[in-house]
């Protein structure tokens, strides 16, 4: 591996920037790291430059730990977004300054300088200053400059940023040429879909100092497994879906005793099907609506559907825009021969269906607030916890106040207190495997103690992974055991624990620092949840025996209140 | 623009006006009192003129004033470079205090300074004492000179290199970094030819002023002839004795020098965004 990070943290003010990133790197590989801006990329580049100190995770390149070298002894290779050239020194002094630093003789510069220019196709540039040379030309010359000393890892910090669109163009090509003859190691830094698609072997898509996601750009894009990625790359209607059995329907059942599974599926606009009859056969049929709005865009023609709330499909983002209280607007778009073989006009009613839809495997598809009073039910809807929380997660949070027969299709939301325990139990026994029971007015935690049960199964970690990417917090992975247990025994403790954060890691792309305690379940969970005073707590329940009872009637009834996300997986579920 | 001609380059009206008023004030305020100094020194036979201007006490006088004006500027180059680095740099309480009192010695009468420097430096005096013990002596002695024209020169030195710090952008250092070069290698290869042209800026400023500074010198110095005795000083004493053409030999001669300094401040300036490229055609 050319650079392998892992557990990378970075604080700022003691809020996570970059947050437990793991990553491997193949020799000769480019991996761009997509995001927006704020997301903590440029911050997690500079990390492994040695520009910036980490708090904690280790860097590694070419399997020699760099994490305590400086910057200047670790052989990379940087170029920044407005190019960083020396201004008093001409295109030859800035490409031999890491020669020069070096003390290479003048000979061996020159002959390095010549191959570079011709590199960067800049040949008899060489006594030219920096301000006498166009954008695309700095640029060029600083990465000319970042590849004399031959690193080990090139990394590129927005390099096109500052450039127009035809110039940027050009450069990804040079750049990419560049990368692919000298095969070297690089990460590139960039919030634009079109430059990762353009240039990645690999994507990683970094969102709120996490990495969400890393994979292949047709894969990513065609199977993202979270909701941010789908959106994030390209554009996706999100909506929710219910299964039933084998069978995929889009219409929220309407007898509630019928458990069905709630899913969010991703329909790509130009996936979308749209006919003034009835489907073509063998798509699955989404709805009915009515074209809003017809945009020619060259080959291709984009359409917005307008959808009713109640005759079809539900979005999994509530608030997109054009959407009020009854209605919503689908995405599709068509080519240019769809287009001419089936015209359509605005006002015309359609039938709406999917040649391919993805099933996003997420556990958590929207949230149900379960209250008996109207007025709590607002609050918790209101609360800055769960408000925040459906907001990144774009999800959707419907409130029910009524008794029902089974637990909701999405996960449920209970206010802590007195009698909270009991209708946990209630809804984990009709229905549902997930609970979410907040104190009223709850704040998003800046701790979330992970805590499974006997055995770590991949549902409960993919519940906690789903969690864990949309706040960003501290996080640890705890086990705890009997503070008996004989000390050849504990090393199987430690490794079940470990065998758990890494098949998070497999599974759900979600990295967990560990921590192994040995005592009093109860004490040692309180002691680690009393760390920070903002914390929560994922609790993975394997039986629902006395014990298990009382102890959660500790955690959701009082007296100290927090967040508890409870996740029932029965042995043997997995 | 073709050579010679003069062209309103704006569309608002009073050009006329304002480039009238210009001139007029110009002339007024600067170039008629200068143009009669040079009248004045110019009726004086040449002989007679260069006996004036190289004589025993003028040429002393000389030697200090652009010999302890060199040295001032020099030491004000080394500290407002560390002072401005502070400044820029770092950030600490009562930054912005430390930053006005800079200016303090633009703002404040130079005879302010000069009596101030003179009762802390006298033998008798807070400072003065103290530095007697260990057999320095400063008031009244050239040592006293320099040490009024670097309290003197200090903003000008701070005031040019700090925006120039400023631009020395973090991506450069981290750059320079990145490349294999060590925090001394950052210095002396990145940060200070970048400030190198502001740098020279300011020590020109500041031994400009220096030749020409009076008020804070005088109290300081002692005023010994051919010892302590300053040019500014001199014109003035001659002026005292009725010596006429020997002051205005003496003002002639500042007032080339002036103009010299002037022309040099001008050229290094020219020369420092000619080094970064700038002002040259694309």
């Amino acid at each position: 591996m050319s650079i392998a990070l892992d557990q990378v943290t970075k604080r700022y003010q003691s809020l996570p920037v970059v947050n437990d990133v793991s990553l491997e790197i193949g020799d000769g590989e480019l991996l761009v790291l997509l995001g927006p801006s704020g997301g903590g990329k440029s911050t997690l580049l500079r990390a492994i430059a040695g520009l910036v100190e980490i708090d904690h995770g280790r860097v590694s390149l070419h399997g020699r730990d760099v994490t305590a070298v400086a910057a200047r002894d670790r052989g990379v290779g940087f170029v920044f977004q407005h190019y960083a050239l020396f201004r008093h020194m001409s295109v030859a002094e800035n490409i031999e300054f890491a020669l020069r630093v070096r003390r290479m003789n003048r000979a061996d510069r020159l002959a390095r300088r010549r191959e570079l220019l011709k590199l960067i196709a800049l040949e008899d540039m060489d006594e030219r200053m920096p301000a006498q040379l166009s954008g695309g030309q700095q640029q060029r010359v600083a990465v000319a400059r970042a590849l004399a000393h031959r690193p080990e890892v090139l990394l590129l910090d927005e390099p096109f940023g500052a450039l127009d669109a035809k110039i940027r163009e050009e450069l990804r090509r040079t750049i990419r040429r560049i990368q692919r003859e000298l095969g070297i190691s690089t990460i590139l830094v960039t919030h634009d879909q079109d430059e990762a698609f353009a240039m990645a072997d690999r994507i990683g898509v970094m969102h709120q100092g996490r990495l969400l996601e890393v994979g292949s750009p047709d894969d990513l894009y065609a199977r993202p497994r979270t909701r941010f990625v789908a959106t994030f790359l390209g554009a996706a209607n999100l909506l929710l879906g219910y299964r039933c059995g084998n069978e995929l329907q889009f219409e929220r059942p309407a007898d509630e005793a019928v458990t069905a599974r709630e899913i969010v599926a991703v329909i790509r606009p130009e996936e979308v099907e749209l006919t003034s009859g009835e489907p073509t056969s063998g798509l699955t049929r989404v709805g009915s609506g009515v074209v809003e709005e017809l945009q020619f865009a060259g080959a291709t023609e984009r359409l917005r559907v307008r959808m009713t709330l109640e005759a079809g499909p539900i979005p999994a983002t509530p608030d997109r825009e054009g959407a009020d209280g009854n209605s919503w607007l689908l995405d599709a778009s068509r080519t240019f021969p769809e287009q001419r073989a089936r015209p359509l006009a605005t006002g015309q009613r359609v039938t709406v269906s999917a040649r391919r839809i993805h099933n996003l495997p997420t556990p958590i598809s929207s949230f149900t607030v379960i209250a008996r009073d109207a007025a709590v039910a607002a609050a918790l809807n209101d609360s800055p916890f769960l408000s925040t929380l459906a907001a990144r997660m774009q999800t959707r949070i419907t409130t029910r106040t009524t008794r029902t027969a089974s637990a909701p299709p999405g996960m449920p939301v209970l206010a802590a207190g007195p009698g909270a325990s009991a209708a946990a139990l209630w809804n984990l026994a009709h229905g549902t495997s997930q609970v979410l029971i907040l104190p009223v007015g709850a704040e998003l935690p800046s701790r979330i103690v992970v805590l499974p049960g006997a055995e770590a199964g991949v549902e409960f970690l993919g519940v906690a992974a789903s969690l864990l990417r949309h706040i960003p917090a501290e996080s640890v992975l705890l086990g705890i055991h009997d503070g008996t247990t004989p000390a050849r025994e504990r090393a199987s403790c430690l490794r079940i624990l470990l065998e758990a954060r890494a098949r998070a890691q497999v599974e759900h792309q979600l990295d967990l620092r560990t921590e192994l305690r040995f005592g009093d379940l109860d004490e040692e969970l309180a002691r680690q949840l009393d760390v920070d005073l903002s914390s929560m707590l994922v609790l993975g329940l394997d039986t629902l025996g006395k014990a298990e009872t009382a102890r959660l009637a500790g955690l959701i009834e009082g007296p100290r209140l927090r967040p508890v996300l409870l996740v029932h997986s029965p042995a043997g579920s997995d | 623009m073709p050579r010679g001609r003069i062209v309103a380059p704006s569309p608002l009206p009073g050009f006329g006006l304002t480039f009238g008023f210009t001139a007029f004030f110009l002339s007024a305020v600067i170039l008629l009192p200068l143009a009669a100094l040079v009248i004045r020194a110019l009726e004086i036979p040449p002989g007679e003129l260069l006996r004036l201007l190289v004589d025993e006490r003028a040429l002393a006088s000389y030697r200090l004033s652009f010999g302890a004006a060199a040295l001032a500027a020099a030491i004000n180059a080394v500290f407002g470079f560390v002072v401005a680095w502070s400044l820029v740099r770092y950030d600490f309480p009562g930054r912005r205090l430390l930053d006005t009192i800079i200016d303090l010695p633009f703002a404040l009468p130079t005879a302010v300074s000069g009596i101030a420097l003179a009762t802390v430096f006298s033998p008798s005096g807070w400072l003065g004492e103290r530095l007697a013990l260990a057999g320095v002596q400063v008031a009244y002695t050239r040592l006293g000179v320099v040490v009024a024209l670097v309290l003197i020169g200090l903003p000008f030195v701070v005031r040019a290199v700090q925006p120039a710090l400023v631009e020395v952008h973090r991506d450069l250092e981290d750059a320079a970094e990145s490349l294999g070069a060590g925090g001394f290698n950052v210095f002396r290869r990145i940060i200070l030819p970048t400030v190198l042209p502001a740098l020279a800026t300011g020590f020109t400023l500041a031994f400009a002023r220096g030749i020409g500074e009076y008020g804070s010198i005088i109290f300081i110095s002692g005023n010994l002839p051919f010892e302590t005795e300053i040019t500014p000083l001199l014109i003035v004493t001659r002026l005292e004795q009725f010596d006429y053409a020997g002051a205005a030999a003496l003002g002639f001669f500042m007032l080339a020098t002036s103009f010299v300094m002037l022309l040099a401040i001008n050229a290094v300036q020219g020369w420092g965004q000619r080094r970064l490229g700038l002002g040259v055609a694309r």
